[in-house]
Formats: C-alpha cells, structure tokens, sequence
C-alpha cells in the first residue's frame, strides 16, 4: 500500500537575507526555510542578530539585500499590516488605554467584523489561552504573565498562518517562564500554525521547538531539531553555546577506519569521522558534554570505543540535582564533569589526585570550525 | 535626598531663597495687576478698586479688534506649529544625524527676535520683488508678491518662534512612549495612520495639548517679530508696545498689561492642575499595578 | 518604518525643510545684504562695506560693546543669584518634586517678557515701590533715580527677564547626573566648596553654558528692555536694528544683524569645544 506523499508546505523562507545599520552589519547573508505548522525557535546570544532577523520576517523593518518569503510570495516590501503574520512582543506591547477585550478586539475591528463576530471570537481566544472572565480588565490590572496571554490571545484571534513571539518569555520571573513555555508549545500544537520564536534561554528553546537555528553575530551558525543540536553539533559555537560542553583542540594526524585521532599534546584522542571533511594536518577541536564524562581512578585502561585521559582533580561543586566535578588537563585547560549528586561518590577525590576521565568515543563531536 | 546630617535650617534657608526668587520674578507683575485695578492709576494716593479700566480696555473698538487679530494669530500658529512639532518629534527619532537636526530645530531660540524679525522682513521683500520680477517677465499674472506684509509673513515669524519649544516638549513627552505598542498595532493590521491616531495619540495626547497651550501663550505675548511682519493689522501686544512708547502708561495700559497676564497666568494655572491630576491618576494606578498579583 | 511610502515618507521632513527656507537661509542671506547698497527706501545688491563702516564709525558701535558688557553683568548676576537654586533643587528637593519645583519658574517666563519689563517702571520708578519702602523707613530722602533709566535698570530688567532660564539650563544640565555622584563626594569628605568647584560645576557646564549664551544673546539683542527701560540713548544691538529699520536702512540693519550673528556663532562654538554642548541633550534621547 502507497503511503500518501506529503511534500511539506514552507511558510517562510529567507533567501539571503542582510541588514545593514549604517556600517553595521547586523546579519549577513541569513538563509533558511521553515515548514508550515512547526514551532521554530531561533536561538542564540543577545545582540546576535535573532530579533532583527524575526522583526525581517515580520516587515518592521525593511532588509538590506536579500529577499522574505512567505508562502511562496516574495513580501520584502510589504509592511507589516499586509503580511500574514502576527507578533508577540517582550513587553509593554498592550495598548494601555484599552481593556483586555479592547486589546483582543483591536485588529478584528480594524477589519470591521460585526460586533457579535468580534464579541465571540474574543471570548473564544480568551478561554484559549486561560483568561476567561478577565476581559473588563486593564493591562495595568495584570500581572506579567497575564500579560504575555493577552498579547497571545490579541495575535491569535486574527487567524494568520505565521506566529512571531520576541522573547517573549524574558520578563517573567524563572518558575513563571516554564510553566508558560509548555503552555505556549500546547496552544501552537492545538491551533496549529507556525510558531517563530526567539529567546537567548536554551532550556525554553529545547523545551518547546521542533526545531532550532542558532543565529550569532549575525549568520545562521546551525539549524536542526533540538536533539541534534544538542547531542550532534557541528560547529565549534554550536557546542559552546548550547548545552555545556567540554571543547579540547587539537591536530589531526591519523585517519583510519572512520576515525580520526587527534594529537593533544598531552594526549592522543580518538573521535568518529562521520563524513567530516577534516584531513590530517588541521587543527581541529573535540567537544564532549558534560554529562557523558564519567571519573575514574588513576590509571584507567582505554578501549576500542572508550576515550580515557587523565586529569587532576580539582573541586566538587554540589548544585542540587547534580554535582559538577572540575578537573584540570595537563595543558591547564578546565574540564567540567558533571554527574547526579550521590553523597559517596561525589567525596571520593580530593583536589590535587590525579584521576581519569573517560566517554564513549561515539559520544564526543568533531568540529573543524 | 536630604541626608540626615545636613541641617534642617540650611533646607529652609535655601527654600526660602528659592521662593524669595520666584517672589521677586512675579511681584511686579501683580503689582501692575494690583494698579489696573485701581481707579486712580499708578501714583495715586488713594487706592479704589474698580473693573473700570477693563471696562474702557474691552469696550474699545480698536483694542477688541487687535484682540480678535492676536486670537487669530495664535489659533493659526497652534494648528501649525503642534503638527510640526510632532512630524519633526517623530523625525528626530529615527534620523541618524541627531546632532545636526537638534541643532536646526533649536537654533531660532539664540537669534534674539529684532534679529529674527528684520533679517525675515527684508527676506520677504526680495522674495516679493524677485517673484513680481519673474511673473512679469514670463506674463503670469498670478505670480504676485505672495509673502506681502501681513497674516502670513506675521504667521511665519511665530512658526519659527514657537517651533523649537513645541518640538522639545513634545519630544520628551514622546520619550515616554512605547515604540512597540505601535509596531504592536502595525502587526494587528493598522497603517501608520491608524496606528497613529488609535494607539500613539492617545498617550502622548496631554503633552501634545501641553505644547499646545504652551504655544498659544508664547504667541500671544509675542510683540517683537509680530510688529515687524504684521503689515497691516495690529496684535494686542503691538498696541501695548505703542501706547507704552508714546502715550505713556495710563489706566488703559496697566488694564491692558492685566489682561494678558490674567490670561497666561489662568492658561498656565490650568494645565498645571490637569497636569496634577493626571499624575495622581496614573499614580494611582501604577501602586495598584505594584501590589502582588498571583503568579498565573 | 516600513510601510510608509511616497507621501507619507516626506511629510515628517516638512518643520525640517520649513526652518530652511525661513529660518536658515534669511539668517544666512543677512551677510550678504549686509554689503549690498543702500536706497532711499530699500537696497540694491552690491558689494561695499559702507554699512559696517557706519556702524563702527558710530556711536552705534560704543553702544554695542556696552551693552555687551551690560549683558555679560547680567549672566554674571543670573549666575549668582540662580545657579544655587538649580544645585538645591537637583540635590535636596525630593526627586519626584524636583520637576514641580522648577515649573514654579516657569510661571514667570509665561507672562509676556513685555509686562514684566513694563512692570518694572512701577517698582523701580520715582514713585515706585522700592524708593516708597526705602523712603518710608527712613534709609533715603529722595528717591534713587538710578535704578530706572539707567544701564543698571537695563541690567536689572535683563536679570529679571532671563535668570529663570540659568535655573532651567542649569538643572537640565544636571539632570541626566545620577544622585549617587553626589552621594560619593559627600561620602569622600569633600566639602561644600570643593564639591562645587571639581563636581558640580564640570558636570552641569554643558547647561551654564547654554543658559549664559541664550541670556547674553538675549540681553544684547532683545530691543524691549532697553526701549522700556533704559532711558534715553539707551540701546543695544535688537535696538539699533529695529532703528536702522524704521530708518529704511536695511543695508545696516543687516550688518548689525550679521554682526550679532556672528557674536553668537562665536561663543557657540567656543563653548561646544570646551564642554561639547550636546550633553544637554542627553535627557531627550
């Protein structure tokens, strides 16, 4: 039996997409696409590009070169009121002198529905994101969180394909941003639309997207699902930004059976190559996280598809949940070792042993840049 | 602020200079309030309170006329001056080159008003020449002297007056607004227009209505420029100016002087307390918006 | 912003491309007809420097100079008497009260420069309230003609005209100054004086500046005061013009223009090189 073909449909697309602030280049030469129905997220550090490249997409400002699809049409000069999206802002984006009806309302009655289309729409979208009852309120009367559900309710009531959210999460306090971050994933996974959201915070982008792309000094560094940019990265920022990462560098200096070994300095590495295009010679780093490094006593034996080296030992730092255990490598670079606190082990060294550390080899990354 | 170890009678000092100082600024100006409403005028022994002077000043065809003229005068600057105002405000704010256009904007404040005033009046001259010259010689008729001395040469004089004080005030009145909430607005699927008039006007309306007062009363005290350009009509000011140069100060005068003052003091008194008012109200609000909410 | 085009787009520029045409290019044009030749009721462009040669051949020039020097006192004055207003209400007044406090100066510069000039006459005139109260308690015998109709009634009435603007100017330039500064010079033991001089003066220069330009400018230029108050002979510079004017001498009512133009691009300019006079303007952005 044929399985129905489903090309996906692409709701936006950037073709080369550059903003130039006088002789600043705040992004440069941005491409992707996104699939209609997906919670994309663009992650990556402030100042990075992110909200300029979403405020792109949503015609706030016009690009430097380049092109902005959506749905196929090329909407580049297109200002914000004509495109088929909407945006959530940080904040302060309520209309203060206007009701939370009258905030929802708004665009509806820009469009001049009838009043009792507009009166149950509202109603409908205010059940949607939990504020039923709340409509005689005013945004001063509201706490942030409110807020945010408001602005959600105003963007959603228009019906349009394209959800941009900046950062919106950002000024609500820590227990308050996860509660609302799963919420918004379940109304984006029960309205269906694209979702475009950015924020700086890792944990909110892995918790919520379908998939990620990392945006820094303005390029497009990677884009994947979040598992892949958490587990695979391929480039070197990638494994420094995201999740924590242990990066070692080193050359190149045998290539043998889809692995590649690397020559520290203090000590000779095995990594898989998958398809990375490093030839011997280049320098190269390795990354490793955190939590897939375990200690062992000194002296440790290497396997075939186990990573050994040794280190000393530094300091336990016990955080909760887990312990990150710092040891020192023979170049003097940091290693984080981070395991689930247990009073026994996380006592058995003491600063200044010497120790192992080891991983499976298929755990450690290649990046050639 | 006030560190407990300064001393409390040092504060009260200061604070008693500083009211001594605005003291000093406004007595006159009651004083000559006080005079008008004296029967006798200035110099007379015996003071008698009377309306009788503004009687004379109001029923006075001629005075009520320039009255009327430097109404007109005033309403046409405000309807101009506040829009300008506010596209130059909302330029400012996007404009790279700040420096260079804060300087433009604020520059008529350092030309003294005689300078200002004579260097336009002979501007509008040759700007009248030069278009009767060009007219003739290409036979259009209706190519006439357009910036001859009256309403309009008058009109643009206090444009460029009151211009830099709309544009300030109205500027920082606009530092308190939320650019989002209009991009908000645009992404709701409002033009600029809309956007303009439903969301950003209703916010920064008081201090529009501020510059807007503010304006009014720098026109209508305006004698200076307005005697040079004004052709052929005269303002309430310009009649003052006259009287006080040739005539000398009778009753009429110190009635007259009274009534611009009354004017501008009640003008001033009323945006103030609107201003107060507003303040309380928001601040009101803003306390209600601090109390804890529930974490929802 | 995007999604304003045509129209739109160019009506923001609309003040800017009014001050040109009305503002910057008569200004500008006023040195060149400053040189252009004199008729009986108008001009004729040319080149000569008859008009400057006339005014500094003058008594017009004399007068100029004093009342340049009359109008320096009155900053001088306005300094002294208003800039300690400005320091107090910037650090003891209550931060929310501070803008209140300072509209009470407001008040003033609301009524018509014209009646508090011409109020003036009342209180500082023969039979005004000053030579009354200083004959009623026996301190004179006859009253002090000097303060009216005299340079020092020109200065009197250009201080009492103008100081609001040093408590205006001074404070805004104090404004964007957070409290903590003041805060460490008292925490680092430095006395009233030395925080005056090293702290406050420096960081508030940019505001003195501008105020002391705005009032010189004002006093030099501002016909009313001397008119009203000066007494015979009596001018400066807004005089002289408005009199060239009347005399239908525009070529030298030009010059003086030119003249005092140049005075004040001077002093502008000196003063954005020794304190950089956009930092006024740091609490509008």
């Amino acid at each position: 039996m044929n399985a129905p073909s489903t090309s996906p449909t692409i709701a936006v697309e950037a073709v080369d997409l550059s903003k130039n602030y006088g002789s600043v280049a705040a992004l440069r030469s941005v491409s992707f696409s996104i699939e209609s129905g997906k919670y994309f997220v663009l992650l990556g550090p402030s100042g990075g590009g992110k909200t300029t490249l979403l405020r792109l997409i949503g015609g706030f400002i016009r690009p430097s070169g380049g092109r902005v699809l959506l749905h196929g049409h090329d909407v580049s000069d297109l200002p914000a009121n004509l495109r088929p999206t909407s945006m959530v802002f940080q904040s302060y984006a309520l209309f203060p002198h206007m009701s939370v009806v009258g905030n929802v309302a708004y665009g509806l009655k820009l469009r001049k529905l009838p009043k009792d289309e507009i009166a149950s729409k509202v109603e409908g979208m205010l059940d949607l994101v939990g504020l039923a009852g709340y409509g005689m309120r005013m945004p001063h009367e509201l706490s942030g969180g409110q807020q945010q559900r408001v602005q959600l309710a105003r963007s959603l009531v228009l019906e349009r394909d394209i959800l941009l959210l900046d950062e919106p999460l950002a000024s609500l306090d820590a227990k308050l941003r996860k509660d609302m971050c799963l919420e918004l994933k379940h109304i984006q996974e029960k309205v269906g639309i694209t979702f475009i959201h950015v924020t700086h915070n890792q944990e909110e982008a892995m918790a919520i997207a379908d998939r990620i792309a990392i945006i820094a000094n303005g390029r497009l560094v990677e884009e994947g699902s979040a598992r892949d940019v958490y587990e695979r990265p391929v480039k070197r920022f990638t494994a420094e930004f995201v999740g924590e990462n242990n990066l070692i560098d080193g050359r190149v200096v045998a290539d043998a059976g889809g692995r590649l070994k690397v020559d520290t300095g203090f000590a000779a590495i095995a990594v898989d190559k998958r398809g990375s295009a490093a030839a011997v010679g280049e320098t190269v780093s390795i990354s490793v996280r955190s939590e897939r490094i375990h200690l062992l006593d000194p002296g440790a034996a290497a396997k075939d598809d186990i990573q050994v080296i040794p280190a000393d030992y530094v300091e336990a730092v016990y955080l909760g949940l887990t312990t990150s255990h710092l040891v020192r490598l023979a170049n003097g670079s940091e290693i984080i070792v981070r395991r689930l606190s247990n009073t026994e082990s996380d006592a058995k060294f003491v600063s200044g042993q010497t120790v192992s550390i080891s991983w499976r080899t298929e755990n450690a990354q290649l990046h050639i840049d | 602020m006030r560190d407990d170890f300064s001393s409390e009678w040092g504060y009260r000092a200061k604070w008693a200079y500083l009211l001594t100082i605005v003291g000093a600024l406004l007595a006159p100006v009651f004083y000559v309030i006080y005079i008008s409403f004296n029967e006798l005028g200035f110099g007379a022994r015996v003071y008698k309170f009377t309306f009788d002077w503004y009687r004379v000043v109001l029923g006075d065809t001629m005075l009520v006329g320039s009255l009327k003229w430097t109404v007109y005068l005033a309403l046409a600057v405000v309807a101009t001056t506040v829009p300008m105002g506010l596209f130059s405000a909302k330029l400012y704010k996007r404009t790279r080159h700040k420096v260079l256009m804060v300087t433009l904007m604020l520059a008529p404040l350092f030309v003294p008003a005689d300078i200002m005033g004579s260097a336009l009046l002979v501007y509008f001259k040759h700007l009248n020449r030069t278009f009767e010259t060009i007219g003739e010689a290409i036979g259009a008729d209706w190519m006439t002297a357009w910036f001859e001395l009256g309403f309009l040469t008058a009109l643009i004089g206090q444009i460029i007056y009151t211009l830099p004080y709309a544009f300030v005030v109205i500027l920082i009145t606009m530092s308190r607004y939320r650019p989002q909430q209009t991009e908000a607005a645009r992404a709701c699927g409002a033009t600029a227009w809309q956007a303009f008039c439903q969301v950003e006007f209703p916010q920064i309306r008081a201090g529009v209505f501020s510059a807007a007062a503010f304006v009014v009363i720098l026109s209508f005290n305006e004698a200076p420029r307005t005697a040079l350009l004004k052709g052929g009509f005269d303002t309430f000011s310009n009649v003052l100016v006259s009287q006080m140069l040739n005539v000398g100060m009778s009753g009429e005068s110190y009635a007259m002087a009274g009534i611009m003052s009354i004017v501008a003091m009640t003008a001033v008194g009323a945006i103030l307390i609107y201003t107060m008012i507003r303040t309380e109200r928001l601040d009101r609000r803003a306390r209600a918006a601090a109390e804890p909410v529930m974490s929802t | 912003m995007l999604g304003e085009d045509g129209l739109q787009k160019w009506v923001f520029y609309i003040p800017v491309v009014f001050l040109c045409l009305f503002f910057v290019v008569p200004v500008a044009l006023t040195s060149v007809w400053s040189v252009f030749e004199r008729t009986t009721f108008w001009m004729e462009p040319g080149f000569t420097f008859f008009a400057y040669q006339n005014f500094f051949t003058s008594a017009r020039a004399e007068n100029y100079l004093f009342s340049m020097i009359h109008s320096a006192w009155a900053v001088l004055i306005s300094f002294v008497l208003g800039f300690p207003i400005a320091v107090f209400v910037r650090r003891r007044v209550p931060r929310v009260a501070q803008h209140r406090v300072i509209l009470l100066f407001i008040l003033p510069f609301m009524i018509s420069e014209l009646v508090r000039v011409f109020a003036m006459r009342p209180v500082l005139g023969r039979y005004g309230i000053i030579n009354n109260f200083l004959m009623q308690i026996g301190i004179i015998n006859e009253p002090i003609t000097v303060i009216l109709f005299s340079p020092l009634g020109v200065i009197i009435g250009d201080v009492l005209s103008f100081l609001p603007f040093m408590v205006f100017a001074g404070f805004l330039s104090m404004e964007a100054v957070q409290n903590y500064i003041f805060e460490v010079c008292d925490d680092l033991g430095a006395g009233p004086v030395r925080t005056f001089r090293d702290v406050i003066v420096p960081l508030a220069a940019p505001g003195i500046f501008a105020g002391s330009v705005f009032i010189f400018v004002n006093g030099i230029g501002s016909a009313l005061v001397p008119i009203i108050l000066g007494g015979p002979g009596a001018v400066n510079a807004g005089l002289i013009v408005n009199q060239a004017i009347v005399a239908l001498d525009f070529p030298l009512a030009m010059a003086i223009s030119t003249i005092m133009i140049a005075t004040l691009a001077t002093l502008l300019l000196i003063g954005h090189r020794l304190f950089d006079l956009t930092k006024i303007l740091e609490p509008i952005n």
